[in-house]
């Protein structure tokens, strides 16, 4: 065997989108505020996906105006509508469906109040970046004159929103049921290069094809693949947590050891678009099931390189160099056998 | 404490204070000086959030004695651009969506400009090697490497400043690249996670924590503690007021030790007192008398007959068991030409986010106890912890604060309740903030999985039964294994139909950290078998790994495993789109790596030899390969 083997593997994976075998919930207000901007309140969004941009562009395009105009109120339980957690995959799901319907009922107040104004019918109106007209005339007013306008006429633009996704429990006995409306696929190929002498495995290119339902910020969805990925790498070779008789041994970084920016492969995102049906966004998520492929895909590549399947995680120097050293000394033996 | 008139010069402004000179760098610049956008993530130089410019060399503060910065100039990241401004580094990381969390960006920002400072004309490799110091858990580092190579460019007059600006909209902010609104706050430092915040008159907390396994609580007494000057209070299980106990989905975990600790870390009792220090050396004066129990390490321990109990509700140790049956594997196995068995097993996996967990919990005007977190659950913390305090829902507020990673291990509500008990112990506000060993020592851990795996398949790859089995430790406490385990088997076989399944998933209870929610609560470690399976499957079969996946993969019309009729399901179409994007060459996955012609193009980056990458000539330009 040469000293460097390189190879390729694949790995598909499902996931299903907001918590699980349950009903989930979550709500917004939303209201048209002064100078054409916007507030919206919600119980919970930002851990570092990137939700409040996403919530954000929701907001701007279902009310007409830019992103950076909308000001988010948020995680407070005293002061905003429940949302649940931050997890499951569910924050474009259930909080941005919720800030678009929220956004939905304050832009129809305002719509109402607009088309009364104008003498048109309310369905006649389009508004985005910060421009509202009718459509099918010359009447145009930027969404800063709408508000105020409005508001002169007496009427405040708010709404508020929910969105439900309805998961069913599952059967204690054969496990049946629904437990969610909508489910993700995403597939994963990953090439790399093992040195045979050290054991040392390199992912040197990854290719990462995941349904999302619809993309809101393309950026942000390639963020949390290459997040995804790389967690899925560090598990695949290196990450351990061990503790011996229940005392932790690899208590802090220098034991623990994590991927850096030495590590990771270059990495393609393609983003699949299968919108749900059943949401007013059509977006699903993609937070979680961006790694669950990797691992897996990492593990067939190195098979494929050099003939070894490695069936305990993670993928180690050690482990890989044994491996090795084992199908070495069955493949004489067989040869021995042979002769 | 001894002090000593400390002069610098930092952010260009000179200053000048008594301070102690034996603390860190980092506790000068974050507590005297409240420039907080300097961050501990480790507190051991593993990590790079703490970095700062010392006499223009980029250094980590929190390896150096403020003593040894006497005299120096300091540049934190509050002082590189000027305020309401942004440096091209900064707008860099703002273009390419760099910043998650965040907590890793303020170093980051800094190693960046020790780049761009020290080798403007530095290589993606180059980049890469020294930016290497630098741990960022969310991004995956792609993005920032872009931004750094982006921001080279622009620095170096390679590329206009132009390509820093916003992307101009189209007809929709829906799919359009709206740069992150909280990119800014991160980039300058100036977001505040909790562990950065202060109010007026706020004490410090410090937790003492068990170092034995298993093991009884005979006797916990604080009068010695309680004494010391500088103490405001100390608190045990004894000063909760109402029902003690929360978790995910069973309410099993005290919020300190209740009569028996059942992991190492485990918090007792916790002091607040005027600062860290004095509260973590009034901890040494706590007495607890433990005696000792047997302990449970092995998840397959737990299940044997007379083994240990852990948690008196359960003798069995079983946290959770979900079932899953479709069809009838014994037909289903009679009916294949090929039968597969093996085992798999995956680690315990650190969350390892930047941000240690950190709180700060105060009673307000209207004896609202509220506690601002980095809680991935408000609304069920806010519950669990009325209950806790026997508080009507209304009396108690949860703020969540920025979070700084996450990843399902900031859903455990595991020290909000004993900021929450202090500060009504003291009507003082009280902060918490973990150090990275406490952290990993008291945070839940991904589950380690084994599983057992029997697969029939037909000649031609058509899966006819699955039997699944799996085992995870689940640790001392619930958390979330039971959703883990519901997760975990729904998604078990994969995004293929099979008409004949038995899945079971199983959560123990043993004596070790606690596994918990973690970024596909169970998702990976099932489907990391079921992939494998399908691969050693191909192989025997001599079928290409895609063609062997399409010949079981879902379609509108399937019936999962937990029997849900799909209307939809896009594995065709990202299997094509990963296999078309990767120009994958078909063949049986036998070893094929050596004959392989889709190996080294586009998508894939150049091998590094570790040591050749470290004797690269600065001036080259070359991938070393
Ligand atoms: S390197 Fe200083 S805090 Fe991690
Ligand atoms: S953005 Fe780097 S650790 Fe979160």
């Amino acid at each position: 065997m040469q000293r460097r083997m390189r190879g390729r593997g694949v790995a598909a994976s499902w996931y299903g989108i907001a918590r699980t075998a349950t009903v989930d919930r979550a709500g917004a207000w939303a209201e048209l505020d002064d100078g054409g901007t916007a507030k919206v309140v919600t119980g919970v969004t930002e851990i570092g996906e990137g939700i409040l941009t996403v919530l954000a562009q929701i907001a701007a395009e279902e009310l007409g105006i830019r992103p950076e105009d909308v000001t988010i109120g948020d995680n407070d339980t005293a002061r905003s509508p429940e949302a649940a957690h931050a997890g499951a995959t569910r924050q474009t799901y259930m909080i941005g469906n919720s800030v678009a319907l929220a956004c939905r009922e304050a832009r129809a107040r305002l719509f109402a109040e607009i088309a009364a104004h104008w003498e048109v019918d309310a369905g006649a109106l389009v508004a985005f970046d910060g421009e509202l007209r009718a459509q099918g005339t010359n009447l145009a007013m930027t969404m800063a004159e709408a508000v105020d306008l409005c508001k002169r006429r007496g009427v405040v633009p708010v709404g508020a929103g929910h969105f439900t996704a309805h998961g069913t429990g599952l059967n204690p006995e054969d496990g049946s049921g629904a437990p969610w409306q909508a489910y993700v696929f995403g597939t994963q190929v990953a090439e790399v290069e093992v040195d045979t002498v050290t054991g040392e495995v390199q992912v040197l290119g990854l290719w990462a094809a995941h349904d999302v339902g619809r993309v809101i910020n393309p950026r942000g969805v390639e963020g949390q693949i290459e997040g995804g990925v790389v967690q899925g790498l560090g598990q695949a070779l290196m990450e351990d947590y061990q503790t011996a008789n229940g005392h932790p041994v690899t208590h802090g970084f220098a034991k623990y050891i994590l991927p850096t920016a030495l590590d990771v492969p270059e990495i393609t995102s393609i983003l699949v678009e299968d919108r749900d049906p059943l949401s007013p966004l059509g977006a699903k998520g993609i937070g979680e099931p961006a790694l669950v492929p990797t691992a897996p895909a990492i593990i067939n590549a190195i098979h494929d390189a050099v003939g070894v399947r490695i069936r305990s995680l993670p993928a180690t120097p050690e482990k890989v160099l044994a491996a090795i050293a084992e199908k070495q000394a069955r493949e004489a033996a067989a040869a021995k056998a042979a002769e | 404490m001894p002090e000593m008139k400390l002069e610098m010069q930092v952010n260009g402004r000179k200053v000048m204070r008594l301070a102690d000179p034996g603390q860190r760098l980092l506790d000068f610049l974050r507590d005297e000086l409240n420039l907080t956008g300097t961050k501990e993530g480790c507190g051991a130089g593993e990590c790079g959030t703490c970095s700062v410019f010392v006499d223009g060399k980029l250094v980590k503060s929190c390896l150096m004695p403020v003593a040894k910065a006497q005299g120096a100039e300091i540049q934190t990241v509050e002082g590189l651009a000027k305020p309401g401004e942004l440096e091209a580094i900064q707008k860099a990381f703002h273009k390419t969506g760099a910043s998650q969390c965040g907590y890793c960006i303020p170093g980051m920002v800094m190693a960046a400009t020790s780049v761009l400072r020290e080798a403007p004309e530095a290589s993606l490799d180059e980049i890469k090697e020294r930016m290497g110091g630098n741990i960022c858990r969310c991004t995956g580092y792609s993005k920032i490497i872009e931004a750094v190579a982006l921001a080279r460019d622009v620095v170096t007059g390679r590329a206009s400043p132009a390509v820093l600006e916003p992307e101009t909209v189209g007809e929709s902010y829906i799919g359009h690249n709206v740069r992150r609104l909280d990119a800014p706050s991160k980039v300058t430092g100036r977001l505040k996670y909790a562990g950065d915040m202060v109010m007026p008159d706020m004490a410090h907390m410090a937790v003492l924590r068990s170092p034995h396994a298993h093991a009884e609580i005979v006797s916990i007494d604080t009068s010695e503690a309680e004494a010391m000057a500088g103490v405001a209070c100390v608190i045990t299980a004894a000063d909760v007021p109402g029902t003690d106990g929360f978790g995910v989905f069973v309410h099993d975990q005290p919020v300190m030790a209740r009569g028996k600790v059942r992991h190492v870390g485990e918090a007792v009792a916790a002091v607040a007192a005027e600062d860290a220090a004095t509260a973590r050396r009034a901890l040494t004066k706590i007495k607890v008398e433990y005696r000792d129990l047997p302990g449970l390490f092995d998840p397959e321990d737990a299940l044997k007959p007379g083994a240990p109990v852990i948690h008196d509700y359960a003798p069995d140790n079983m946290v959770k068991h979900i079932p899953i049956r479709k069809g009838d594997i014994e037909a289903g196995f009679a009916a294949a030409d090929l039968i597969l068995e093996e085992a798999f097993s995956t680690q315990q996996v650190e969350h390892a986010y930047l941000e240690p967990e950190a709180g700060i919990a105060y009673v307000d005007h209207d004896d609202v106890v509220t506690v601002i977190s980095p809680s991935q659950n408000i609304t069920h913390h806010r519950h669990m912890l009325a209950g806790i305090l026997a508080l009507p829902i209304n009396k108690v507020r949860f703020i969540m604060s920025p979070v700084g990673g996450g990843f399902g291990g900031k859903e455990d509500m595991i020290y909000q309740g004993m900021l929450a008990l202090a500060a009504m112990k003291t009507h003082r506000p009280v902060r918490l903030v973990f150090t990275r060993e406490e952290s990993i020592a008291a945070s839940a851990k991904r589950h380690p999985s084994r599983v057992t795996y029997r697969m029939g398949l037909t000649r031609d790859g058509r899966i006819t039964a699955i039997r699944f089995e799996m085992l995870s430790d689940g640790g001392a406490y619930g958390m979330s294994s039971e959703g883990v385990m519901r997760k975990a088997a729904i998604l078990s076989c994969g995004p293929y139909e099979i008409e004949n399944l038995w899945i079971d998933t199983r959560a123990v209870y043993t004596n070790n950290t606690p596994s918990g929610a973690f970024r596909t609560f169970g998702g990976m470690q099932a489907q990391f078998a079921t992939e494998s399976m399908m691969d050693i499957a191909a192989e025997r079969l001599g079928l290409d790994p895609f063609e062997i996946r399409r010949r079981n993969m879902m379609r509108a019309g399937s019936l999962t495993h937990t029997q849900q009729r799909l209307t939809s399901a896009s594995i065709d179409r990202v299997l094509e789109a990963a296999e078309q994007a990767s120009r994958w060459e078909p063949g049986a996955p036998t070893m094929r790596g050596p004959m392989r012609g889709d190996l080294g193009g586009p998508g894939t980056r150049a091998p590094c030899t570790l040591g050749a990458r470290f004797e690269t000539p600065k001036d080259s330009k070359e991938r070393v390969a």
